[in-house]
């Protein structure tokens, strides 16, 4: 697809998710009308370290949490991570 | 009046003396404080001892959500007068203070108690921090169980 049309965003992992991971953050381009949830697809498919901790993660674009329908807007930052233990 | 909000991640020592002074106010009769320590040794459920937690957050988001719990608390008990919410980070030991809530408030009827309970069971569903568990058996993630709703 021609990078033109593509949505450059930038991924943080925290915790479970940075350690399968394995790096604190990457930048992709991904097509224009992606969900959360088919960034999650994506991410199973690419990533299948990812794949367990996919079902429980908790998602936020731009710092707002942020839920499987919603459309990823323009140069969006996207958190993943598990439910939080902070305390 | 300007009452003071304080909200931060940080990876130092939390000051108690230092931050109760800047919630203070002349009018401030009452404080409530909770802090969370580390717990060495555990009772509760399967017993088992702890060597340390290591903290880590999305610190800015972080700061955001403390701030959007200070809102809660000040839209839910408006006689509150000053709250401060502070987490460390890092690699944190038995018995070191870890996160602090304070609220003040002119007097303790006022609610000023549980508006700090309000605080820290806040922090603990939706301000992005995490403590890795690490004991003589191994290590592993804590994870909440609590799912954030849309608006949150």
């Amino acid at each position: 697809m021609d990078v033109v049309n593509m949505n450059h965003v930038k991924l943080l992992f925290f915790a479970t998710l940075r350690e399968r991971a394995g790096v604190k953050s990457m930048e992709l381009d991904v097509p224009l009308d992606l969900t959360i949830q088919g960034l999650k697809n994506k991410l199973s498919e690419e990533y299948p370290n990812l794949k367990e901790s996919l079902k429980s993660v908790l998602i936020t674009i731009n710092r707002e949490y942020a839920f499987d329908e919603a459309v990823i807007p323009q140069g969006a930052e996207i958190g993943m991570f598990p439910p939080v233990s902070g305390g | 009046m300007n009452f003071p909000t304080i909200f931060s991640i940080t990876e130092d020592e939390i000051d108690l003396n230092n931050l109760l002074a800047q919630v203070t106010l002349t009018s401030t009769g009452a404080a409530a404080i909770f802090t969370g320590m580390v717990r060495g040794e555990t009772s509760r459920g399967e017993a088992h001892e702890t060597d340390y937690l290591e903290y880590e957050a999305y610190i800015p988001m972080a700061e955001a959500k403390m701030k959007q719990v200070a809102d809660e608390i000040r839209e839910r008990w408006p006689v509150i007068e000053g709250i401060a919410i502070v987490q460390r980070i890092g690699k944190l030991y038995p018995k070191t203070p870890t996160v602090l809530i304070a609220c003040t408030a002119a007097h303790r009827d006022t609610g000023v108690f549980e508006a700090a309970r309000y605080g820290i069971d806040r922090l603990k569903e939706i301000v992005p921090i995490w403590k890795k568990e690490v004991s003589p058996s191994g290590e592993f993630w804590v994870e909440g169980d609590y799912t954030p709703r849309p608006g949150e």
